[in-house]
């Protein structure tokens, strides 16, 4: 029984590579978009500006505060309600942006105050703009405690966005539900699509744990 | 140079500065000394408007400190603050920490604020540490880093806090020294610091402040030998006899 299967699942395997695609479209172009936008957010959330900063803080605790699912949901079938129509594939890429840029806005304005205020009034102090205080003295200072997490956040999103199949996006979650209807091995079909998943997140586990131990290892770089 | 006219400072309901009067004329070196918590560091951070005062007028070489419309970035650019702390940026070496605002904010060319780098950190000592990170590097050596990083902006003014404080005894003189030597050039300084030797032999003026008040200013001979008021004695009582 287990062979047939397993046959009719070696079959159906081009499906699979379609929904990986799927999958790591959605993803990446959101993680792509999230990070970008995180970065401002986050930028701006750990400056001085005291508005912007409590509205990006409003909303990203509303995001961090709710399930996905919902989130999702609104976005697809009530804001047509309100005469926003979106297909479900720009749906879930900004769905998921938005959530990514919530989670990373958090990393990146932590990453940000973890740099001491002395940094800041030394750059200043030499006359560096503020962006070039960013650019040259904070960021690459601050990269330090945001590159492990960071990367630990994308691996949590890719797992996330199995949650896209819920509003009919074709990815290997969705190829995992529907190909369990023609073969009933539950166990076989979503292993498999647990497997895919696996294949793309494990590189970037194995990444975050390098960086952190990398980051961690403080500034002697050249010593011999 | 610098001249401070009533100047006021409030950390909200905490009254730092109270009513600063006080002139600095090029090339003078004037040493601030005074209890912690007196107002003495507050004082010279807002010469570089690392603290903005409230009321009074501050103007740096005929630049309105006090004016929000004044250029911060021409103002800072002449102005050297060396921290307690260092501050020096822990990714850069020390030829990078020096070399940056030089090309980013006086648009040096690279090569040009390299050469120059070079020659500053050649100048107070550590021409053989140009590529160590900081954290390759003792506490007096970082410290004359981050005097040759404000050196390098070619600044018309130096203002140092407390920078032999977090020093291990050894250190401090190294630090001094390169101090010493900047004093013989001409640049005009103020130096918060309970370095008295330093003061004595250094500086042309000896202020004292105590609770956000400039208590006392005068010669250095005239300010330990005949102090005027009665809590500069009383601190010069405390910090002489150890």
């Amino acid at each position: 029984m287990w062979g047939y299967y397993i046959e009719q699942l070696i079959h159906s395997l081009p499906f699979f590579l379609q929904g990986l695609w799927m999958t790591i479209a959605v993803s990446g172009l959101s993680l792509i978009m999230g990070t970008v936008i995180g970065f401002i957010w986050g930028i701006i959330r750990a400056s001085r500006s005291r508005i912007a900063k409590a509205v990006i803080g409003a909303w990203v605790d509303i995001i961090r505060g709710t399930p996905f699912l919902v989130q999702i949901f609104i976005i697809f079938f009530i804001m047509p309600e309100f005469g926003i129509q979106l297909e479900a594939f720009p749906a879930a890429v900004i769905a998921l942006t938005n959530l990514a840029s919530c989670f990373i806005c958090e990393i990146v304005s932590a990453g940000i105050q973890a740099v001491p205020w002395g940094q800041k009034e030394a750059a200043t102090s030499t006359g560096l703009n503020w962006f070039q205080q960013l650019r040259y003295v904070i960021m690459p200072q601050s990269m330090r405690v945001v590159l492990p997490p960071l990367v630990g956040q994308y691996v949590l999103l890719i797992k996330d966005s199995s949650v896209v199949s819920a509003i009919g996006v074709s990815d290997v979650t969705r190829v995992g539900w529907l190909t369990v209807q023609r073969i009933p091995q539950g166990l076989l079909v979503f292993g498999l699509v647990a497997i895919l998943y696996f294949v793309i997140c494990y590189p970037l586990i194995q990444l975050s744990s390098i960086l952190e131990k990398r980051m961690s290892a403080g500034y002697t770089r050249g010593k011999e | 140079m610098i001249e401070f006219k009533d100047v006021h400072k409030w950390f909200g309901e905490l009254h730092v500065l109270k009513g600063i009067h006080l002139k600095v004329d090029p090339a003078e070196v004037l040493v601030v000394c005074g209890p912690s918590g007196s107002g003495k560091s507050t004082l010279i951070r807002c010469i570089n408007r690392l603290e903005p005062i409230q009321k009074g007028e501050l103007i740096v070489d005929t630049m309105k400190v006090h004016d929000s419309k004044t250029n911060m970035t021409k103002l800072r650019a002449e102005i050297g603050f060396v921290f307690q702390q260092f501050n020096l940026y822990p990714h850069m070496t020390a030829l990078q920490n020096v070399t940056l605002a030089p090309m980013k904010v006086r648009k040096l060319p690279k090569k040009e604020a390299e050469d120059q780098g070079r020659y500053v950190l050649e100048k107070v000592g550590l021409g053989d540490k140009l590529h160590q990170f900081p954290a390759q590097l003792s506490g007096g050596q970082q410290q004359r880093v981050a005097i040759a990083r404000g050196l390098c902006m070619r600044p018309k003014i130096m203002l140092f806090d407390e920078p032999t404080s977090a020093l291990d005894p050894e250190m401090i003189n190294e630090v001094l020294e390169v101090m010493r030597n900047l004093a013989r050039e001409g640049m005009t300084m103020i130096v918060v610091t309970h370095e008295m030797g330093f003061a004595r032999e250094v500086s042309h003026r000896v202020a004292f402040m105590d609770f956000g008040e400039l208590l006392e200013i005068a010669p250095p001979a005239e300010f330990f030998s005949h102090p005027k008021s009665e809590r500069t004695k009383l601190f010069l009582s405390k910090i002489l006899t150890h």
